[in-house]
């Protein structure tokens, strides 16, 4: 049995550490607890009307953070910049000082850029620069620079749209900087991004084309990272930073012009940027808006941005792109196992195609890596048997160490002998290949139709990567990126009237497809009082609001009127899930608080476990070693607490985590995460303390506080000997996933993932539960209010007991 | 090298060449021949069940079965002891919970109850248990409890659950959340959606979970095909079940039917023979190259005609070019016996220009009765020709004096 068999302990003021304690990474040592009968604080009357149980419990908290500096978040024009263009006037004629703010040619511009001086830093302008402008006046955005100003002089909000490969994430952020002269105004200029790693390489890119320092005059902010300085004049961002950055600027007087570049993805942030956006226009004439997407879907942007009814919908900028025509092939039949026919077909495409570069879209890590592999058995005998040409196979999804990702970009192999027949590579890629990267050399694409995508349903709170039909939008995306060199083949392993009959128009927007609690709390927080009519582009489905406000309430983040509470005004401070947020807030209540911030940022980075294939074995071995026999968040802080130690006494950390079969990235990244969120803890002095390690109520406190989180995420065991937990509200049926290292079966786990595979599993369990959080009242009659209620007297008779009446 | 996947050639068409390999397929057409008996035969077998005639009982009649072992022995009358139900119910007793537990109360001869005298007052007082018995009983009952259950079996329940949770509204769930009520004091009203606009979706996306590496469409041509399956062996059934019984009558039917063609082609033949007759004293041409100028009570006849003169050249061509040169190939050689001989002639033939068009006047025409078509001819004649079919008379006017009547048994 799992009851919390003693009473809650509560730390007391008198006894808290101090702050020796509450810096030190592992946690120190208070010397005696205090004992108080008064129930938990801030959490306790937490009425519960429905069960929670949430899939993909990752936080938001994104994993390879490097060295970071705090967001700069004050409304002021930044002084800075009016000093810097004082200091260049003296210096030199800055062809700039001839251009007028929002009324400068594509001529005027072409001239500066064209000058010796770089006019945004007074210095000389390199060679290289010369090289990188004469690219990028090829590019095709290029041409229409002129059309693009007179347009954009003309009206606030703008819709761009221009394929991949035209140059328009790069350049128009620069046709923009030297039109707003933002050295004049103290504005910067932003251009959001979908995804960290784009925000971070286009940045240097750009940096590059203008010839500047990355982190200057050029700067990204991703989560957890801002390389910003007071020079900075363009920004890129991701979409969530901006939205978050939104929070403290709700006018946004930052910027002059914001630029949401990839808008046709969707993202839940641009979702709700796009309607933040056309509120804060309303208010901000002088604020210019560019909408920027890939796709020719672009007149539901035009539409939505007509600021009011009787308005036109906002001007349409369209620059095509580079390609080629592809030709389409579909199967005759459909096919028995997708990845099978892929391979085959890559195979028969590197047999009698002629040269040209290959890429294979699947699904998930498992599946790419068995692809990568078969491929590569087969070519070998291929290359013995009928002298094929070598073939260079590379794996690309989001959880590759960097380097790795970086090899897609190499040349294709180079025959075997002179003459030979043509090496080519073929790239096995998840669907970030499909807009966001650009690879040059592909001329086959290979389509099973299929991508892992979110999915969240409220009714059964399912929230998972489920591997899902693509549609026909992003079919035609991935056959276009067989045409960007040369005319191209696309192959798609379904037949033709699959494609027509079974493949929805447009994938759906993120905001259908996600658990809204965060957003909504985010929405609460920029003052959106009226949720309901909240312009949202496409609406999610009311019963998703509804979860979303009643995990709130349980949370106590918004009071029963739907206001935001203190408790939930903090827990939006912090970039993760409400539910790790409201966890690590209460920490210090259980005396833990070091080691929940350290659970916290072990659950918001990938699996930090490894489990290579062909050493299963080992691995688990390693594995036990760590483990803690009341549950897997505490082998997880055992097992972050034994490379902390091992850090310490100076051993190679790299070769100690490779031993043990732990991720050395992925621990590095949860030790960088810690530190940003210790650092917004101490802002919002929530204090760090830690029960003494050799206090027998060391792991009970920090069980106790995962419940303080996440009590909706609870299952009972459905009878005394069997294996099937039911999840406390929704009922449903759930098993423990293998992974866990629970070996005696505990009546009641509270776990931190709902995965929905063939089967549905709880992933990362500790044992613990208190009843004390549940309104036994709001339960349906059955086994679980029963349970609960025997709990509760239990509980009771017991605390009477210890009372001594 | 290659066991299957795509043959590609220099003048590949838009297709894919599929080259299938034989076992996989033999494997695939074992599974679907497997999944079809799992559809086809198991609800048949439930509907011979003497229990239930309704076939939406069957999930819970499977889970019956399933636990029917550890279950039979605890039938007792329903007002002593409630009847006992196996965890595996619980679902299903929520889904149709108007079904009194018919099963339950057949009196089950095996029980040692069955031979016990019926006490008069059974109904109102509870027989009493010896305790033997009930420890017998409670530990059949914590046996069937502890019982674990087949994956297939949780798997379905965990199915069946999230199917569940998935069909209902939370928005009508009681009581009503706090989430709903935040919603409503915003100006939220049940059944409309979100946005400024009326433009959102009121139901949340379905969640559909993949299995396997199956390619997009075969499930669905999978379900197409067992469709097709299905609905062949109805058909089927259906002509088997019309039965001996009924054999006379179908035969005399049949007899009838075949009577009726053979009339109403006579009586199409009549109306050709005499509509050209007339056309012929009248001058006129007939329009028999075009088969839209014929009328339509006797079109099909020329039709059926034309297609099989037609379908016996082509096949006298296609003998003749099999054994010879190319059609086109000319010999300077050949004379005209030569030609002749060797059936190249030219025959001139020409079918009717619009022979492979789209006729629905005669398809309308066709779909009727025989009885019908020949009422039609038979009106046809008369009108026109004061020709009646039954006397085959030609009368000289169109009171037609002497003819009986419109019908054959009025000229009996």
């Amino acid at each position: 049995m799992c009851l919390p068999n003693k009473k809650l302990r509560q730390p007391c003021g008198r006894h808290r550490q101090g702050k020796a304690s509450a810096n030190s990474e592992i946690p120190a040592i208070p010397s005696v607890l205090c004992r108080i009968s008064h129930p938990i604080s801030a959490l306790t009357p937490l009425t519960f009307g429905m069960a929670d149980q949430k899939g993909t419990k990752r936080s938001s908290v994104e994993s390879d953070a490097q060295d970071s500096k705090r967001i700069k978040t004050d409304d002021k024009p930044n002084p800075y910049l009016a000093h810097l263009n004082m200091d260049g006037a003296n210096d030199f004629k800055s062809p700039l000082d001839e251009m007028e703010r929002h009324n400068t040619t594509a001529l005027q511009a072409a001239k500066a850029e064209d000058s010796d001086i770089n006019p945004w830093t007074g210095k000389p302008h390199s060679e290289n620069y010369f090289k990188i402008l004469r690219t990028r006046r090829d590019l095709p955005v290029s041409k229409q620079r002129e059309e693009f100003l007179e347009l954009y002089h003309k009206t606030q909000i703008l819709v761009f749209v221009g394929e991949t490969g035209s140059g328009k994430t790069t350049q128009i952020p620069q046709y923009v900087l030297y039109d707003e002269m933002p050295h004049q105004t103290g504005k910067l200029i932003a251009c959001t991004q979908p995804r960290r790693v784009a925000a971070m390489s286009v940045a240097q890119r750009v940096a590059n084309e203008l010839d500047v320092e990355l982190g200057q005059e050029v700067g990204y902010s991703i989560r957890f990272e801002n390389r910003t300085g007071p020079k900075t004049l363009l920004k890129y961002m991701t979409d969530g930073q901006l939205l978050r950055e939104a929070m403290h600027d709700p006018n946004m007087n930052r910027y002059s012009c914001i630029i949401l570049d990839e808008a046709h993805e969707r993202t839940l942030a641009t979702d709700i940027l796009m309607a933040l956006l056309k509120e804060i226009a309303h208010r901000r004439n002088d604020l210019k808006i560019i909408v920027m997407s890939a796709t020719l879907d672009a007149q539901k942007f035009q539409s939505y941005f007509s600021l009011r009814k009787e308005d036109p919908p906002a001007p349409l900028l369209a620059v095509p792109g580079r390609t080629h025509p592809v030709e389409i092939f579909y199967t005759p039949e459909p096919e028995r196992d997708y990845v099978e026919a892929a391979v085959r077909t890559v195979l028969q495409i590197h047999a009698v195609e002629p040269e040209g570069d290959i890429l294979l879209f699947l699904t998930g890590e498992e599946e790419i890596e068995d692809a990568c592999r078969r491929i590569s058995l087969e070519v070998d005998d291929m290359v013995r048997e009928s002298d094929a040409g070598p073939l260079a196979i590379y794996p690309l999804y989001g959880t590759l160490p960097p380097h790795q990702q970086q090899k897609i970009f190499d040349k294709a192999p180079e025959p075997f002998r002179k003459g030979g027949r043509p090496g080519r590579k073929c790239i096995v890629a998840t669907n970030i290949a499909e807009t966001s990267l650009t690879i040059d050399g592909i001329v086959y694409v290979v389509d099973p139709g299929f991508s892992k995508q979110k999915i969240y349903n409220p009714r059964s709170r399912v929230e998972s990567l489920l591997v899902s039909p693509i549609s026909k939008a992003s079919a035609q995306q991935r056959a276009g990126r067989a045409g960007r060199t040369r005319p191209g083949k696309c192959f798609r392993l379904y037949t033709e009237k699959a494609f027509k009959k079974e493949l929805i128009e447009q994938t759906y927007p993120e905001i259908l497809r996600s658990n809204l609690s965060n957003t909504i709390l985010e929405l609460k927080k920029l003052g959106v009082e009226d949720l309901v009519h909240f312009d949202f582009m496409d609406p999610p489905a009311p019963e998703t609001m509804m979860r979303a406000l009643e995990e709130l309430n349980y949370l106590a983040c918004l009071d029963d009127d739907g206001g935001l509470t203190k408790l939930g005004s903090l827990a939006s401070e912090f970039p993760l899930d409400p539910a790790l947020a409201v966890m690590l807030i209460s920490s210090p209540e259980f005396y833990c608080s070091n080691e929940i911030l350290s659970i916290t940022s072990l659950l918001s980075v990938p699996q930090i476990w490894i489990r290579p294939n062909n050493n299963r074995k080992r691995a688990d071995e390693m594995k036990a070693q760590f483990a803690h026999p009341d549950g897997d968040h505490l082998t997880l802080l055992n097992a972050y607490h034994a490379y902390k130690g091992a850090e310490q006494n100076g051993e190679d950390v790299k070769k100690w985590c490779h031993e043990h079969f732990l991720s050395f990235r992925h621990l590095s990244s949860a030790d960088n995460v810690r530190a940003q969120l210790k650092r917004i803890m101490e802002t919002h002095e929530i204090e760090l303390v830690s029960t003494p390690f050799n206090n027998k109520d060391y792991y009970t406190n920090i069980r106790r506080a995962l419940l303080a989180g996440f009590f909706m995420q609870v299952a009972m065991r459905e009878s005394s000997n069997s294996k099937i937990y039911k999840t406390v509200k929704d009922d449903q049926m759930v098993m423990i996933h293998p992974s866990t290292v629970v070996s005696s079966p505990y009546d009641w786990v509270v776990y931190n993932e709902f995965v929905l595979t063939t089967k549905q599993y709880i992933r990362t369990v500790t044992n613990e539960i208190a009843p004390v959080y549940y309104d036994v009242d709001t339960f349906e009659k059955g086994e679980i209010k029963s349970a609960l209620v025997r709990l509760t007297e239990k509980v009771k008779r017991r605390q009477a007991m210890k009372g001594g009446y | 090298m290659f066991m299957g996947g795509f043959a590609f050639k220099s003048d590949m068409p838009l297709l894919f060449r599929v080259r299938v390999f034989l076992a996989p397929a033999t494997l695939y057409l074992a599974h679907g021949l497997i999944s079809f008996i799992a559809l086809t035969l198991i609800p048949r077998f439930i509907k011979n069940s003497p229990s239930t005639s309704n076939n939406e009982h069957w999930p819970r009649l499977k889970t019956l079965a399933t636990s029917a072992l550890s279950n039979n022995l605890t039938y007792y009358p329903s007002a002593v002891y409630p009847p006992y139900q196996p965890q595996t119910l619980k679902m299903s007793t929520t889904n149709n919970n108007n079904h009194p537990q018919e099963e339950e109360e057949e009196d089950d001869y095996m029980s040692p109850l069955f031979l016990a005298p019926p006490t008069t007052t059974s109904s109102a007082l509870p027989i009493k248990e010896s305790s033997l018995q009930r420890r017998a009983r409670l530990k059949r009952e914590a046996e069937a409890r502890s019982r674990p259950k087949s994956k297939a079996e949780l798997a379905q329940e965990a199915e069946l659950q999230r199917e569940k949770a998935h069909s209902t509204s939370l928005l009508a769930s009681k009581p009503q959340s706090k989430g709903l009520a935040m919603m409503a004091k915003m100006g939220f009203r049940p059944g409309s959606t979100l946005g400024s606009s009326s433009s959102g979706s009121a139901e949340p996306i379905r969640v559909s979970i993949k299995e396997g590496k199956e390619g997009i469409g075969l499930e669905s041509e999978r379900k197409r095909k067992l469709k097709e399956l299905v609905e062949n062996m109805e058909k089927t059934e259906k002509k088997i079940k019309v039965g001996e019984v009924d054999y006379r009558e179908r035969m005399r039917q049949e007899r009838e039917e075949q009577r009726l063609e053979g009339q109403v082609r006579g009586a199409q033949k009549v109306a050709e023979g005499l509509d050209s007759e007339r056309a012929k004293e009248r001058g006129e041409e007939m329009g028999k190259r075009r088969l839209k100028g014929i009328p339509v009570v006797w079109r099909g006849l020329v039709k059926v005609r034309e297609e099989s003169e037609r379908d016996r050249r082509m096949r006298r061509d296609l003998e003749e070019h099999a054994m010879s040169r190319l059609p086109t190939y000319d010999d300077g050689d050949e004379d005209a016996d030569d030609r002749k001989a060797l059936g190249k002639k030219k025959v001139v033939y020409e079918v009717a220009e619009d022979l492979d068009e789209e006729d629905e006047e005669l398809d309308e025409f066709n779909g009727l009765t025989g009885e019908e078509k020949l009422r039609r001819l038979v009106e046809y004649l008369r009108k026109e020709h004061h020709y009646c079919f039954w006397c085959k008379f030609k009368y000289e006017d169109e009171r037609m004096e002497g003819c009986p009547g419109l019908t054959e048994e009025e000229h009996d």
